[in-house]
């Protein structure tokens, strides 16, 4: 062997055989990073799970708020964080999802670092690739500049999104605040979406643009019938989903539906959240202890809204007779059930809704007092009482429209006839919630997986969620306050300072949070419910023993 | 028959003809402020000469006309504007499920309200005509949707099961694609089985006093052959005529059960269309309706001169 051969090809050493299986070493370790689809050791493969599901108006996150689009869209969806899986209904603690951690820089600057290996599903224009810093920084731009988005309020102090490497994105913000992570955890509007998609169909209205990185891929949509989802087998997070697939099938008869989970047609409650409605619930209870419930009391609140820049109900005095016109108690009865008359936080997020009888001068109104209530019409020049309308959608279920007639009837005791206009779900989350309507409107317009959603766009002037037109400068300044403040209880005494200045100014009439119970047959393993559109989470989480 | 056929066919397709003009002139007389409102509540266009466009209201009349009857004609019906798929495909979907809904529906109706209209008709104010009478009235005037309800219903509470709720299709597995239409093709057929049969009965009864039935009885013909073969087909020519109308409110009349049943049927697609302001697709199911009545008249009309050969207008 020649000098150049001995110095470049002198056999294998035992330095050579250490490094190569340090290296190899280094392979096997990483091999949950580069391949991960380890099983959990706990969960168990296969199987499809059937539950009730919508038929959404589209596709388009950035194009709507529509809970029946963002239920749909969770299941194909991530975000930068998410609420935790697997905690107490109510619960909504916010943890890493497409990022695995976040550093707040200052006041003002807040920069997220992505997972790496994350890869969109494998279907076109995407196929597959890997998810990286502009696919985010395009979603967001999109959010903040797509004029039918009518969530941009929940991004408002946002100035700029900004691509720091291919990991890492930095958000900018116009002002101090403090809840950002939780505006990004929260499931409606901030899926992340591939700019790839939006340029082959212009939207993403079709079914067809439903592509994400999230743990089941849209298979099929039939209108009226179901949507089809299947596992993503290059689903980011280790042995979810342990499901092969979920069929998410439209019932819109509640009695079909109820039939359909009575004999083992789908797996979880047949009503909105796969819970049973509380009417059925004690039959279904009697011949079917088998199942699983589990109670908790909702975060939706449910009320009232009116035309407060238009006369009469620029009228505080108007709004508060309202009020007093409503006996909240004898529709969470008979309606409802069980349920608790709510301020502007449902009664379900509890560390930030007070009862009603901690709203000071406020909780007077929650009073059910007709003869208050036509002296207050009198007062304001109204003693022979007055003629609106009333908007409501059947969309949420019959029990809406039921609660909806009870309230009539209940106004028109203390001189206010309202006539009653029902619109259809679509129609209405397009026109009537966004305050393109006349008189009032009712039906759930807030949930709160944090105080801020239920309150800054719906009291902010401009905002297409401020369905009552309100233009309060003093609301609007504690809503300013405590988006800056960081201490958590001096916050909290902020949130709860609003909300008895709306109990008493009442320019929106907050009826009651209802009672769930949420049920699911016992071969639904590892399954937790909560009120929230994230089910694509919750279905990847649990696994069907069977 | 041939001439009588022919000239039925002519008056079809001037039917054809006029209800095509009707259904083109339908979203042509939406106000302005209807279109701006599908604008405001479904985003259809980005504002709205592009929805104008979209609907094809932006160019003179006569031309509108001619170039959706040629696409009409090619089949191109358009683009829902909910699902954003070619309207011809979502009724090719639908039409189906709708059509086979409706005549397992006329089947049972047939064969029920037929047999049972005649016994009720030869026993007359016998004990089996009281009860027939009264069942159909009862048929007649209990909701057909309070019926279905309890029949999903109750025997989940008392049994442990129900008619399914997935729609399966034919080619994936036959048996349950036929099965899940029977309960609610019963249930639709009940009304309708008691319409016929009351008719069947009362037309029945006044053939059977005619002259010439006397003349018959007289002659020694047996009962058999003096009520099928010699009165019944009299009886029948508003008994079909009633049928072929039936078809018609059977086909746009399903939404209900279509709901109840979890079937993906045109009632239901049209219903939902409706509230969508989904013109396109409104437009596309009218026409079919129109033109599944024109045909389902001409059937009849063409039933007529078999049933009676005297009738050639």
């Amino acid at each position: 062997m020649d000098a150049f051969a001995s110095k470049h090809f002198r056999g294998v050493t035992r330095r050579d055989l250490l490094k190569a299986s340090l290296a190899a070493g280094a392979v096997v370790s990483a091999e949950p990073l580069l391949t991960p689809r380890r099983l959990h050791a706990q969960g168990k493969r296969g199987g499809i799970l059937r539950v009730r599901g919508y038929d959404p108006p589209h596709f388009d996150p950035h194009q709507t708020l529509n809970f029946k689009t963002n239920n749909t869209l969770s299941f194909v969806h991530n975000k930068l964080v998410r609420h935790k899986v697997g905690v107490a209904p109510g619960t909504f603690t916010v943890e890493p999802d497409l990022a695995e951690r976040w550093e707040e820089l200052d006041d003002t600057t807040v920069v997220f670092y992505l997972r790496r290996g994350v890869r969109w599903h494998n279907k076109p224009p995407v196929n597959g690739r890997e998810l990286t810093a502009e696919d985010v920084k395009f979603t967001f731009d999109r959010f903040l500049t797509e004029p039918a988005n009518p969530l941009k309020f929940m991004l408002d102090p946002v100035d700029r999104v900004e691509v720091v490497d291919r990991y890492t994105v930095r958000f900018r913000l116009k002002e101090p605040f403090v809840w950002l992570v939780n505006m990004l955890a929260n499931p409606t509007g901030t899926w992340i979406v591939a700019r790839e998609v939006v340029d082959k169909y212009g939207d993403l209205k079709k079914p067809e643009s439903a592509i994400g990185t999230g743990p089941f891929t849209l298979e099929r949509y039939d209108p009226n019938v179901k949507t089809v989802f299947r596992r993503n087998p290059t689903y980011y997070r280790a042995g979810e989903p342990w499901v092969d697939g979920v069929d998410w099938l439209v019932m819109e008869d509640a009695a079909a539906g109820l039939a359909a989970y009575r004999t083992g047609q789908i797996d979880c409650g047949n009503w909105h959240g796969w819970t049973v409605r509380q009417q059925d619930l004690a039959s279904l209870k009697k011949s079917q202890a088998q199942l699983v419930y589990r109670d908790w009391l909702s975060n939706v609140t449910q009320g009232i809204y009116m035309r407060t820049d238009k006369p009469p109900f620029n009228d505080v005095r108007v709004r508060r007779a309202i009020s007093h016109a409503i006996d909240r108690q004898a529709i969470i009865e008979s309606v409802w059930v069980k349920g608790e008359a709510t301020p502007a936080i449902g009664r379900g997020l509890t560390e930030w809704s007070p009862r009603v009888d901690q709203l000071g001068p406020g909780a007077t109104y929650y009073r059910y007092d007709p003869k208050e209530a036509r002296r207050l019409l009198a007062e304001a020049g109204f003693p022979n009482g007055l003629k609106t309308q009333i908007t409501a959608t059947p969309g949420y279920g019959i029990d809406i429209v039921d609660a909806v007639q009870m309230v009539q009837r209940q106004l028109k005791e203390s001189g206010i006839d309202a006539e009653l206009k029902l619109q259809e779900y679509g129609a209405y989350i397009g026109t009537t919630f966004l305050g393109k309507y006349e008189g009032l409107a009712m039906g759930p317009f807030s949930i709160a997986w944090e105080p801020h959603t239920a309150l800054y766009g719906m009291y902010t002037p401009e905002q297409p969620r401020n369905s009552s037109h309100v233009a309060d400068a003093r609301i609007v300044s504690m809503l300013k306050e405590q988006m800056r403040t960081k201490d958590l209880e001096a916050r909290r005494k902020i949130i709860f300072d609003i909300q008895r200045y709306a109990a008493d100014q009442q320019y929106y009439v907050y009826l009651y949070s209802v009672g769930a119970t949420g049920s699911w047959r016992p071969y639904v393993k590892n399954y937790s419910p909560n009120s929230s559109f994230d089910y694509g989470n919750r279905s990847a989480a649990l696994w069907l023993d069977r | 028959m041939r001439k009588y056929v022919l000239r039925r066919l002519l008056v079809a397709s001037a039917s054809l003809a006029i209800a095509s003009l009707a259904v083109f002139s339908l979203p042509r007389l939406i106000p302005g402020d209807a279109v701006q409102l599908m604008l405001d509540e479904r985003a259809y266009g980005k504002d709205l000469e592009d929805l104008r466009a979209k609907l094809g209201l932006d160019q003179p009349i006569y031309l509108q006309y001619f170039e959706w009857l040629g696409r009409v004609v090619r089949g191109q019906l358009g683009e829902s504007l909910w699902t954003r798929r070619p309207v011809i495909d979502e009724l090719a979907r639908r039409l189906p499920v709708s059509l086979e809904l409706g005549l397992m529906a006329l089947c049972f109706s047939i064969s029920i309200a037929l047999p049972v209209g005649i016994v009720a008709a030869v026993r007359q104010d016998s004990f089996a005509d009281y009860v027939t009478r009264s069942l159909a009235i009862l048929g007649l005037s209990v909701p057909g949707f309070w019926i279905a309800t309890l029949a999903v219903l109750l025997p989940a509470i008392w049994w442990g099961w129900s008619p399914p709720i997935q729609f399966t299709e034919f080619s994936v597995d036959p048996w349950a694609h036929v099965s899940q239409f029977v309960l609610p093709a019963v249930i639709l057929g009940v009304a309708s089985a008691a319409a016929i049969m009351r008719l069947t009965r009362a037309m029945l009864l006044d053939v059977l006093r005619q002259d010439y039935v006397r003349t018959a009885w007289a002659k020694g013909v047996s009962e058999r052959c003096v009520v099928l073969k010699h009165s019944l087909k009299n009886a029948l020519i508003p008994v079909v005529t009633v049928l072929g109308i039936q078809v018609a409110q059977i086909l746009g009349g399903t939404v209900i059960f279509e709901t109840i049943f979890g079937l993906p049927g045109m009632g239901r697609f049209l219903f939902d269309a409706i509230n969508q302001r989904d013109y396109p697709v409104i437009q596309g199911i009218n026409l079919l309706i129109v033109s599944v009545v024109v045909v389902m008249n001409l059937t009849v009309d063409a039933f007529y001169a078999y049933l009676d050969p005297r009738i050639r207008y």
